[in-house]
């Protein structure tokens, strides 16, 4: 069988979600299968931040996800392991650095509007990417 | 971050504007704040990002409270610029083409209305993206296939709205609307097909109306806003096989396309076959500086390294066929036995079969992705991509014509060379990427010059394009020039009946509104 040219650059990527489950992470939901986010008022949203991250930044943040990917590649340049690719797995972002991320773009990643993630959803989703935050 | 009122408009009216919107729909979701306005600024734009700011923007939740915003809008002669989730990006992302209007986002409207299995088709509405209905499905059992572009991160109806293209049997995805629910410009409610009918139960089936039919009128277009539609999905397959085969070298794109496109006339494929040149694949593995360290183009010798080095073709092309396990093996021969009359290149073949796990990224088999954005990343820093996206006949003279035109231009500006070709019938999609720096000027402008000049070259030739960033509406409009300019001075006739007062989207594919022509490129 060949190989498509992406496969061996996702058995790469791939190896994350083994990386995280060794680690203690809880399994990669597989194909970027989001979690849901409750119905309610999301300016003062009932969901928890990790539901958030995944249904809103999921689409390039979670395994497979662009994001991870161009992270990975810079993240090994710097010599710091795969596993860090996932912002989930961080522990040096802070509440502010994330706020001005999604706000502003990074790299070629655009800006987040507060329709994509309000400020209450914005507030959670950093509560809970700073989580493991020494 | 610069301010800019919608034209005609006081600061004074602006303000009472806004109030009057906050009470329709809440102010939470009125938002005007100097980084709401960054936010919806086209962060791709070639050129400064204020060159198509908005003034502010609103979210409605509910179709009454669209038709709320419509009716404001029109007392006080703000424009509307309506998105559904705003990623249309390397078109404009949600920025509006006139400068100060208000940008309408549809992304809080994200009901799965309804999905019938059986008869295969989904309600949705504006904010619904590739991986919620992706998602849906999949919980659901999967019995219904998505087709995805490349971006799964923007809205079905969007991108459906807009022509975008997918690469599954339904993949041009336009064609597959049926049935909408349409705000008009002056608040008022429609329903097309169908469904035009208080309570009929094939508003999502039969394409037409009784009478003239316009959903299509609502598509690339200022004249309503769709607020929910119906879209036929395909069934999942049984099985798929995938025939994957590297072809050497640029000018074989001649030969690929008149092997395959009889096969497509006649439906022996179906799927809209998409065909990259080796820059998308690569980009995929790699940035720029890690192939070749010069600010000048890649040359041809260059080019030929890399592709042997990593045994890449010029172009790859992707076969997939869908359907019975014997039906597909079927098609399958006669397919090899076409290529094989041309090349001795190995088809390589992988096989799916209905619940076996996909590929993360397998557009093919409408599995969402945001992957093949990451091109974008290909000239580093802050770097974002343009399309000139022209329309060819699927033949190998136009191919070939278009191929050498678009080659010979990047050449001229310096500039190295990504297209695709995406077999949809009886055309191809010819999509030519433009990536640059955001933060290097030189490199904009020349980006910028290139595009003007892939326009007027194109046309010049019998060609034009089936969409554009917001830069060069006016310009590509106008390049439909038959009848000293017919289909614009229509447009404006049926824009002007419509929308008296220009309050949807002026500007939106160069069809400008009497209110606002004075901002028209022309």
């Amino acid at each position: 069988m060949k190989t498509p040219l992406l496969f061996g650059f996702m058995l790469a990527v791939s190896s994350l979600g083994a990386a995280a489950e060794n680690s203690g992470m809880p399994p990669l939901p597989p194909h970027q299968m989001r979690l849901e986010v409750p119905d309610g008022d999301r300016t003062q949203s009932p969901a928890s931040g990790e539901q958030l991250f995944s249904n809103a930044c999921g689409y390039c943040h979670l395994t497979f996800g662009m994001g991870t990917n161009v992270l990975m590649g810079r993240r090994m340049a710097m010599g710091l392991p795969p596993q860090t690719a996932l912002l989930a797995n961080r522990t040096d972002l802070t509440a502010d650095y994330i706020a001005m991320v999604v706000r502003s773009g990074q790299g070629d990643m655009p800006r987040i509007t507060r329709v994509d993630l309000t400020d209450s959803e914005l507030a959670l989703v950093a509560e809970y990417l700073t989580r493991n935050n020494p | 971050m610069k301010r800019v009122l919608p034209p005609n408009v006081s600061a004074a009216q602006f303000k009472d504007a806004l109030a009057d919107f906050a009470k329709a729909i809440g102010s939470d979701w009125v938002l005007s704040s100097d980084e709401d306005i960054a936010t919806y600024s086209d962060i791709y734009n070639p050129g400064p990002e204020e060159e198509w700011l908005p003034s502010a923007a609103v979210a409605p939740g509910s179709v009454e409270e669209v038709q709320e915003v419509v009716r404001i809008a029109n007392k006080y002669k703000t424009p509307l610029w309506t998105v559904a989730r705003g990623k249309n990006l390397g078109y404009g992302t949600a920025a509006p083409r006139l400068p100060g209007s208000i940008v309408l986002d549809m992304g809080r409207m994200k009901k799965i209305r309804m999905v019938d299995e059986e008869l295969g088709y989904c309600v949705i509405e504006p904010g619904v993206s590739f991986f919620d209905l992706y998602e849906h499905l999949q919980k659901m059992g999967g019995k219904l296939m998505m087709s995805v572009p490349g971006n799964g991160w923007g809205s079905v109806m969007g991108n459906a709205l807009d022509h975008g293209v997918g690469y599954t049997p339904y993949g041009l995805h336009a064609s597959k609307i049926c049935g909408m629910e349409v705000v008009m410009p002056d608040g008022g409610m429609l329903r097309t097909g169908m469904g035009a009918m208080e309570g009929n139960h094939a508003a999502h089936l039969f394409p037409f109306n009784y009478g003239p039919t316009w959903d299509q009128m609502f598509t690339q277009s200022n004249l309503g806003i769709v607020c929910s539609m119906g879209l036929w999905l395909m069934p999942t397959p049984d099985s798929s096989l995938q025939l994957t085969i590297d072809i050497p070298k640029a000018e074989d794109i001649g030969w690929v396309i008149d092997t395959l496109t009889p096969l497509k006339v006649s439906g022996l494929i179906d799927q809209n076959v998409f065909i990259p040149s080796w820059l998308g694949k690569i980009s995929v593995i790699g940035t720029r500086k890690d192939f070749w360290d010069k600010p000048s183009a890649i040359p041809e010798w260059r080019v030929n390294e890399l592709l042997k080095q990593y045994k890449l073709g010029y172009w790859q092309v992707s076969m997939r066929l869908y359907g019975e396990v014997d039906v597909v093996k079927a098609k399958a021969e006669v397919v090899k036995t076409a290529f094989r009359k041309q090349t001795d290149q190995p088809i390589d073949e992988l096989w799916w079969h209905k619940g076996d796990p996909t590929n993360v990224m397998d557009t093919t088999l409408g599995v969402p992705t945001a992957v093949p954005l990451q091109m974008g990343a290909w000239v580093g820093g802050r770097s974002a991509h343009l399309g000139f996206s022209p329309v060819v006949p699927a033949q190998s003279s136009h191919v070939l014509g278009q191929l050498k035109r678009s080659q010979e231009l990047y050449a001229k500006y310096d500039v190295d060379f990504y297209a695709s070709f995406t077999i949809g019938g009886r055309f191809v999609n010819n999509i030519n990427m433009l990536m640059f720096d955001r933060d290097k000027p030189k490199d904009v402008q020349n980006i910028k010059d290139l595009f003007d000049e892939l326009i007027v070259v194109t046309k010049e030739a019998g060609y034009g394009e089936y969409r554009t960033h917001l830069n060069w509406m006016d310009e590509v409009a106008q390049t439909f020039d038959y009848g000293d300019n017919a289909m614009t001075r229509y447009n404006e006739i049926v824009k002007d009946a419509l929308d008296p007062n220009g309050i949807l989207s002026p500007g939106k594919q160069g069809v400008w509104p009497r209110a606002y022509r004075q901002f028209a490129r022309r």
